[in-house]
């Protein structure tokens, strides 16, 4: 008997194949517009779709667990602190594109669409998720009895840097006279 | 054809260079925390691949664990980030590092 079993079988499904160089290809494309956008809004508009598609590749190799918390709450929550830094500074306020504007509406309806056939092919297949992610523990399981510390250290590690941010946040600013920022300290060049 | 640990790795390697890029040569301390998102994203794809495609797959879960855990330290680290990315904006009124945009 081998020390180490054969590994496991790549994915050949044609479907699933495509499906996951489509993601990729998209995945490196969308991180590299984020890195290389002069606008900071359009860049967190790409990051924001590069965390969905890691959501997406991640349904194809991972348990669903994973892919729940990638979309619903990494995605959500990033997405909502790089808004908020736009609007606690300029980037929102100076946006040219209306609320209700043509741009926001095709935006939000390709959204709602990609997301109900989405929970559609889900809901009526369980595809991909049945055809190649059966794991044989529960990570679920796993996650609460294996990893109970390295938990309980995420969640002080969490609430550190939210307080840390906080903080950071409501450190007082010396507001310059020429309403340019804080007031230079004296025999400081600019 | 077939999609199996070499084409993630692959592309794994790619999203972590795609956020050295972003860190090295941007200036915007935004567009450089969005690259550190990338390259933690690329180590929690690396941890999948391998629980899934690799020896480490006896023990799938455990890959799956780790880039949750990867995840969560990716958010708290971009909160902090721009907590401090706001205080610099406060400053500077822009969101530059570069010490000639001061």
């Amino acid at each position: 008997m081998p020390l180490i079993g054969a590994l496991p079988q790549p994915i050949t499904s044609a479907p699933l194949v495509f499906f996951v160089y489509l993601v990729l290809i998209l995945l490196l494309g969308s991180a590299l517009a984020s890195v290389l956008l002069r606008n900071t809004l359009y860049a967190i508009a790409a990051f924001a779709v590069s965390l969905v598609l890691v959501a997406l590749l991640y349904l194809a190799i991972a348990p669903f667990l994973l892919v729940a918390v990638q979309l619903l709450v990494f995605t959500t929550v990033s997405a909502a602190v790089l808004s908020g830094l736009l609007r606690a500074t300029t980037g929102l306020r100076t946006s040219s594109v209306g609320r209700l504007s043509p741009e926001w509406i095709i935006g939000a309806a390709v959204s709602a669409v990609m997301f109900a056939l989405l929970a559609v092919v889900l809901g009526a297949t369980a595809w991909p998720v049945q055809a190649c992610c059966a794991l044989p523990e529960s990570f679920g399981g796993v996650l609460g009895s294996t990893y109970a510390v390295g938990l309980a250290v995420l969640a002080v590690i969490l609430g550190s840097a939210a307080l840390g941010s906080g903080l950071l946040l409501a450190a007082p600013t010396l507001i310059s006279p020429r309403g340019g920022g804080s007031t230079p300290a004296r025999g400081a060049r600019r | 054809m077939n999609a199996g640990l070499n084409l993630l790795l692959v592309s794994s390697a790619a999203l972590f260079a795609i956020g050295v890029f972003g860190v090295v040569a941007r200036r915007s301390a935004v567009i450089m925390l969005l690259g550190t998102q990338f390259m933690f994203i690329a180590g929690a794809l690396a941890f999948v691949a391998f629980a899934r495609f690799g020896l480490g797959a006896r023990h799938g879960a455990a890959g799956a664990s780790m880039a949750l855990f990867a995840g969560a330290i990716a958010v708290a680290e971009l909160a902090v980030g721009l907590a401090m990315a706001a205080l610099v904006y406060r400053e500077h009124r822009s969101f530059a590092l570069d010490a000639d945009r001061g």
